[in-house]
């Protein structure tokens, strides 16, 4: 078995290119924020960005001007508010989007996991349709004459997702909120996961079912605790909802934003500046917070 | 006991209305916000049987501290299941689930909900966050409820543009030929229920507490008066606001 632990640079750098279109995983739980960040820090240019929900990770790699396109169901700050930077790039029409919705991207995803250019769904067929998906069309069913619209297949280059635990081979071990991230993951060409905690192949055949993602799938591995900041990991930290409320602020103004992210990317060279950003206060109240570490259950 | 409406905030008093509405059903699909809360209250009083259904794939949820995405902590954290939002997505699809709350930042006479944009789509005025799972709701659930706090700015004659579809007699003309069922039948705002008609909105009942002045206050459809007299709900309901008072 061949050892995919890797560096996040050389992850990036060895499986990314400009131009890719990259799916992220992470619904509300397991935003794989520090593993995205490296392709700010590298500038990987004319990106496609995909998944169903978004939050503030796609403003932020909006506003780091590495997206040329963004293929979405929704993008904004859950509850908070809107995403700012994709408002702004979407007024001045410096990004092109695929606006679907959330059901259609992850039925898009499942087309591709499943090897089918389509599947037949009942949505998108009334309500306002947005011109950038007015390629969408319609099918009969053979057998029953219904009507249906051809969700069709959406095959990322690769993913960025991640994770609780893997091993060195790639085995990746996933539990509480997924959302689209499996679906996604195994919809893409390449798997890049960075996880809380790389552990032996033994433990990870001791409860194979907690196994989401097999190894030969997998293209590289980041051990990145607190990667998943300021998202959530269930049984390691809870989610630093005040981080989420305070980019509200910050990304209203373009000028506070380029701090933000000079400071929480540029600047986070490694995972243990990140982890020193975030302090040591913080990290003790999100291990302590619902899902964390010491209130699992 | 006579319950003063007024003493509760425009959104308790939309939950505590469409809480009542959710007797009877046993799978809500939720969203978060309003939706969530009026569900939550539902479940702690007067439907216990209810099963909360968030499309991160959390069932049997019962977040009892604020959530702020549907795929936070406090949804995850007490669920009876988690599954993938392919799943969810497909029981809904396929029927399964009973009833959907849904809200939105415009609303129309035909109960077609915008979370698009204001103004032109591509050159809006405010570009605001899209459908998420909003659209496949309002296309697929058997029975859509509404919820909207009363800001007149919020209800037009004709939304800006029709994310979640709404329902009528053109619109559900459309929806049997596709096999949709047939969209929003209820809205609730934080003085009134509303039900759909062929027309569109009609003021069905006034939360006791309010007059009909007020309840159709800056609201641009014609409106009459309720069909039914004034809205009074079970006192569990109130009891149990709180416990969802976050």
């Amino acid at each position: 078995m061949i050892d995919k632990t890797s560096t996040v640079q050389d992850a990036i750098k060895n499986n990314v290119n400009a131009g890719d279109n990259i799916f992220i995983g992470g619904f509300g739980h397991l935003i794989p924020f520090y593993l995205s960040h490296e392709l700010i820090r590298q500038k990987i240019l004319d990106l496609t960005i995909c998944r169903s929900g978004a939050d503030i990770l796609f403003d932020q790699l909006i506003a780091s001007e590495i997206v040329k396109k963004v293929i979405f169901g929704y993008v904004g700050n859950p509850t908070v508010g809107l995403s700012h930077s994709f408002s702004r790039a979407y007024k001045k029409k410096s990004i092109e989007i695929e606006e679907w919705t959330n059901q259609s991207i992850i039925m898009r995803l499942h087309a591709a996991r499943m090897g089918v250019s389509f599947i037949p769904s009942k949505i998108l067929q009334i309500g306002d349709k947005p011109s950038n998906i007015s390629h969408l069309k319609q099918v009969t069913c053979p057998y029953t004459d219904h009507k249906f619209s051809a969700i069709p297949a959406l095959k990322p280059d690769i993913a960025l997702i991640h994770a609780q635990c893997a091993d060195k081979y790639g085995n990746i071990q996933m539990w509480g909120i997924d959302g689209d991230t499996v679906e996604g993951a195994l919809a893409s060409d390449k798997i890049i996961v960075s996880v809380e905690k790389i552990i032996s192949n033994s433990k990870i055949k001791e409860a194979p079912e907690k196994t989401v993602i097999p190894s030969h799938r997998v293209s590289n591995i980041i051990e990145l605790p607190w990667g998943a900041y300021p998202s959530y990991v269930s049984g390691f930290y809870s989610r630093d909802d005040d981080h989420y409320i305070e980019y509200d602020t910050t990304s209203r103004d373009e000028d506070k934003l380029s701090s933000y992210l000079k400071n929480w990317v540029h600047d986070a060279r490694n995972i243990q500046e990140y982890k020193k950003l975030i302090g040591s206060t913080k990290i003790k109240e999100l291990e302590e917070g619902l899902c964390g570490v010491k209130n699992e259950d | 006991m006579k319950i003063d409406y007024t003493e509760y905030s425009p959104n308790q008093r939309i939950a505590i209305i469409a809480a009542s509405e959710l007797v009877g059903y046993k799978s809500c699909f939720v969203g978060i916000g309003i939706p969530s809360d009026a569900a939550c209250l539902a479940k702690l009083s007067v439907e216990p049987e209810l099963n909360l259904i968030y499309e991160s794939g959390a069932i049997g949820a019962l977040p009892l501290s604020k959530s702020y995405s549907t795929g936070s902590p406090s949804i995850a954290h007490g669920a009876d299941m988690i599954t993938d939002s392919l799943s969810v997505f497909s029981d809904l699809q396929a029927g399964r689930i009973d009833v959907g709350l849904l809200s939105a930042a415009q609303i129309d006479k035909f109960g077609n909900l915008n979370s698009t944009v204001i103004g032109d789509y591509d050159e809006p005025k405010i570009r605001m966050v899209g459908s998420g799972g909003a659209h496949d709701i309002a296309c697929l659930i058997p029975n859509l409820i509404v919820l909207m706090p009363h800001d007149p700015r919020r209800f037009v004659d004709t939304v800006d543009f029709a994310t979640s579809p709404g329902s009528g007699r053109d619109i559900k003309k459309i929806r049997d030929q596709l096999n949709l069922p047939e969209g929003p039948s209820i809205l609730i705002t934080d003085k009134a229920k509303f039900i759909m008609s062929d027309e569109g909105w009609l003021l069905h009942s006034i939360l006791d507490s309010f007059t009909f002045a007020q309840a159709t206050e800056g609201l641009p459809w014609s409106l009459k008066p309720p069909i039914s007299g004034p809205i009074e709900t079970d006192p569990a309901i109130i009891s149990a606001l709180a416990q969802i008072n976050y």
